[in-house]
């Protein structure tokens, strides 16, 4: 990892700076954006929808224990390919310059339980604007993890190591639920009549998404239907922990910053970047590895340039990295069993009070 | 919104019906249906109407027909109608309006594109577009059409590549038999130039009704009012149809104003629309997106969509020229007026097109 040494602080002449430079390089992508991003993306596509197909049908009509594995692996490659690199990155507007319906942002729904409009403003807004600014980024611990000594603890932190694991397990129902804002309505923050005017979309969207994958292609396949339910439910939970692995590898590991809403009351440009730089975390690895990331193993590019297509990022990546070095910032990237494992002991660090937590004045 | 930009031509009933709920149409079917469809044939589709390019026609040295096959669905157009064209030129959808000079009742329909320098859908169109290519195509619409009953005396006056929709009606008149007293008037820059010659020469052997009358800048210079009415003497009397570029249009509106018969003069107007009125709009106001929670202050004159686009936004656009109707918001507050209708729009929550709109004070969109 490469959280040795912290980020300088810079003068407003260099915050200036950095971030014109960040903007030349956004520049230069858009400038090039054509055929390749788009034979890209529509390949990814093709391959979900093959990987589907593939996957249902050794689940109807394949025999014994080896072609149900080969199915729900082949079904949850579908499920995954197409939640990180097809529906997170339409969905964040990456490919609204081709004009085509099938990769419009405003329009696209994803096989999540999660509903497009939720997503749109929960994520595209919520978060990348207000990346890791504690009470406004609602992402920072969703509500009821405590991902950074700078949230106060609660005694119920001290179950996290469990709700994490829960969270992980039904992953897309944590983000599902995630804009109906249960902890606020909880707290007295939200009325019970707003909450559900928030739930009823994601409560048909959730219905569908049940329907379909416990009850619809079940009942196609007749007697066969334990075994479709069981290797769709392997799917989802194997997507689910995969997303959570990936997404919590983006922004919990060791050495990234929160902020308060005070120090970033008067950001410029510059200090957004650098909010963004310094609040995410990279993953390296090989091609395939950041196509099934759906390309958030390179959230910093991904937060710095939320609007290009993700597929950019690996290009993008060592000119950010060389920027960084120029303005003294830490990059923060490191092997998935690394950030992974920095994730974990984040979250068990964090179960537990720090001494200045249980003094009466904290509270 | 998305229904506005991408108007569903329609799947068939039955499977409209078996597709089921609107929830899981919307959330997958169509989606994965369209795919599939378009993995067996890129011209299928069940959310846009896309047709098959049949022929490829080079009419004269810029201008090219392209004979497209709309499939079984394609509503049929009125003579004189328009369509919206979507190309993908390096991976990114472009749309334009085209005139159809294909005559109603045929089974395929035929738009003849004259190559612009730089215009990206033009050129793309000239040098790629060959038979078998799939393009998107909108409904026909338009109400530069003829009258259900027809006139006694039509005149077509079209100069350029402004010849399609008119052709589109001598067409339909030939093929209804109905060239009585028809007079056909076509400006170009040189014989060359004319679209269509061999056709429109053939038709006038065939037809007495039908005078053709082919006019070339390259001798005499452009056809101006006094020389139409030496052709045509009586053109005033002619219920007429014009189409050709701005300033043949503004010639003959002119023309037809001082006649006291405007009344029976229509146009179809096609290329940018007019420039922004000099010292009507304040070049300083603010646009407020309120979906989006963003506003920008302009610094220069422009269309809402221009000024925005300055700005960094990226909204939907089209044509550009306010008909395709694919940059269509709802303006919330503030006036705006329509450069090409000169309509100013200062009621809540009407919709407006940002291609051809300028604010008269701020405004703001539901962006």
């Amino acid at each position: 990892m490469n959280t040795s040494t912290p980020s300088r602080t810079l003068s407003p002449d260099e915050v200036d700076a950095f971030g014109r430079e960040l903007d030349a390089l956004r520049h230069a992508v858009i400038a090039d954006l054509g055929q390749r991003d788009v034979d890209h993306i529509r390949g990814v596509i093709r391959a979900v929808r093959y990987t589907e197909v593939a996957g249902r049908a050794l689940l109807h009509f394949g025999v014994g224990p080896v072609s149900f594995a080969l199915g729900a692996a082949s079904l949850a490659t579908s499920k995954i390919l197409e939640n990180m690199e097809v529906g997170h990155n339409v969905m964040h507007g990456q490919y609204d310059w081709t004009r085509d319906p099938a990769l419009d942002a405003r329009t696209y729904e994803w096989d999540t339980a999660c509903t497009g409009d939720d997503w749109r403003h929960s994520h595209n807004y919520e978060h990348h604007t207000f990346t890791n600014v504690l009470g406004r980024d609602r992402d920072v611990g969703y509500g009821f993890l405590r991902v950074n000594a700078a949230q106060p603890w609660r005694p119920s932190h001290l179950a996290q190591p469990l709700t994490a694991t829960l969270l992980a397990l039904g992953f897309q129902w944590g983000v599902g639920t995630h804009d109906l804002r249960l902890s606020e309505t909880l707290a007295g923050q939200q009325s019970v009549g707003e909450l559900g005017r928030r739930a009823r979309p994601f409560l048909r969207k959730a219905a569908w998404q049940i329907a379909k994958d416990y009850v619809i292609f079940p009942a196609l396949a007749l007697w066969g239907a334990p075994r479709v339910a069981l290797g769709n439910l392997v799917a989802n939970v194997a997507r689910n922990l995969w997303t959570f692995a990936i997404i919590f590898c983006g922004h919990f590991p060791d050495g990234v910053r929160v902020y308060t809403a005070e120090e970033t009351r008067d950001e410029r440009r510059g200090d957004w970047y650098l909010r963004q730089l310094n609040g995410s975390a990279n993953l390296e690895g090989g091609y395939l590895f950041h196509v099934m990331s759906g390309h958030l193993s390179h959230q910093i590019e991904h937060h710095l340039f939320p609007d290009l297509p993700a597929a950019r990022y690996p290009e993008l990546a060592p000119r950010v990295r060389a920027l960084c070095e120029k303005y003294g910032q830490a990059y923060n990237t490191g092997g998935f069993r690394a950030q992974f494992g920095s994730v974990l002991a984040t979250l068990a660090r964090n179960a537990l009070p720090r001494a200045s937590d249980l003094r009466p004045s904290a509270a | 919104m998305s229904t506005a930009r991408w108007r569903a031509p329609g799947a068939p009933a039955w499977l409209r019906t078996s597709l089921g709920s609107t929830v899981a149409r919307r959330l997958f079917l169509d989606r994965a249906v369209d795919f599939w469809l378009g993995e067996v044939d890129p011209a299928w589709s069940l959310t846009e109407r896309r047709a098959r390019v049949v022929s490829v026609t080079r009419e004269t040295r810029d201008a090219t027909t392209f004979t497209l096959d709309p499939g079984a669905r394609w509503p049929g157009n009125r003579a004189g109608q328009y369509a919206t064209v979507d190309v993908e030129v390096d991976g990114a959808r472009v749309r334009r309006c085209y005139s159809l000079a294909s005559g109603p009742g045929e089974r395929t329909v035929a738009i003849t594109v004259k190559r612009v320098a730089g215009g990206r859908a033009s050129n793309f169109m000239h040098d790629h577009l060959r038979p078998g290519a799939v393009v998107g195509l909108g409904d026909p619409r338009g109400d530069f059409v003829l009258p259900a009953a027809l006139p006694a005396r039509i005149l077509l006056l079209s100069g350029g590549s402004g010849i399609t929709p008119v052709m589109s009606m001598l067409r339909d008149l030939a093929a209804r038999d109905a060239l009585r007293d028809v007079a056909f008037v076509h400006c170009a820059r040189t014989r060359d130039d004319v679209i269509f010659r061999a056709e429109l020469e053939a038709l006038a052997a065939r037809h007495e009704g039908l005078t053709l009358t082919l006019s070339h800048d390259d001798e005499g210079g452009p056809l101006d009012a006094a020389r139409l009415t030496a052709l045509v003497p009586d053109a005033f009397e002619h219920d007429t149809f014009l189409c050709g570029p701005e300033g043949m249009m503004a010639t003959f509106e002119a023309a037809w104003t001082r006649a006291g018969a405007s009344r029976r003069l229509r146009r179809e107007r096609f290329g940018a629309p007019r420039a922004v009125p000099a010292g009507v709009a304040p070049t300083t106001v603010t646009l407020r997106l309120s979906r989006s929670d963003r506003s920008h202050v302009t610094d220069a004159p422009g269309t809402l969509l221009e000024q925005l686009e300055r700005a960094g936004e990226r909204p939907a656009f089209g044509c550009r020229m306010g008909i395709c109707n694919t940059c269509r918001c709802t303006r919330r507050a503030g006036a705006v007026v329509d450069t090409v209708t000169g309509v100013v729009s200062r009621e809540p929550d009407e919709e407006i097109r940002l291609c051809t709109s300028v604010a008269l004070t701020d405004v703001d969109l539901a962006l």
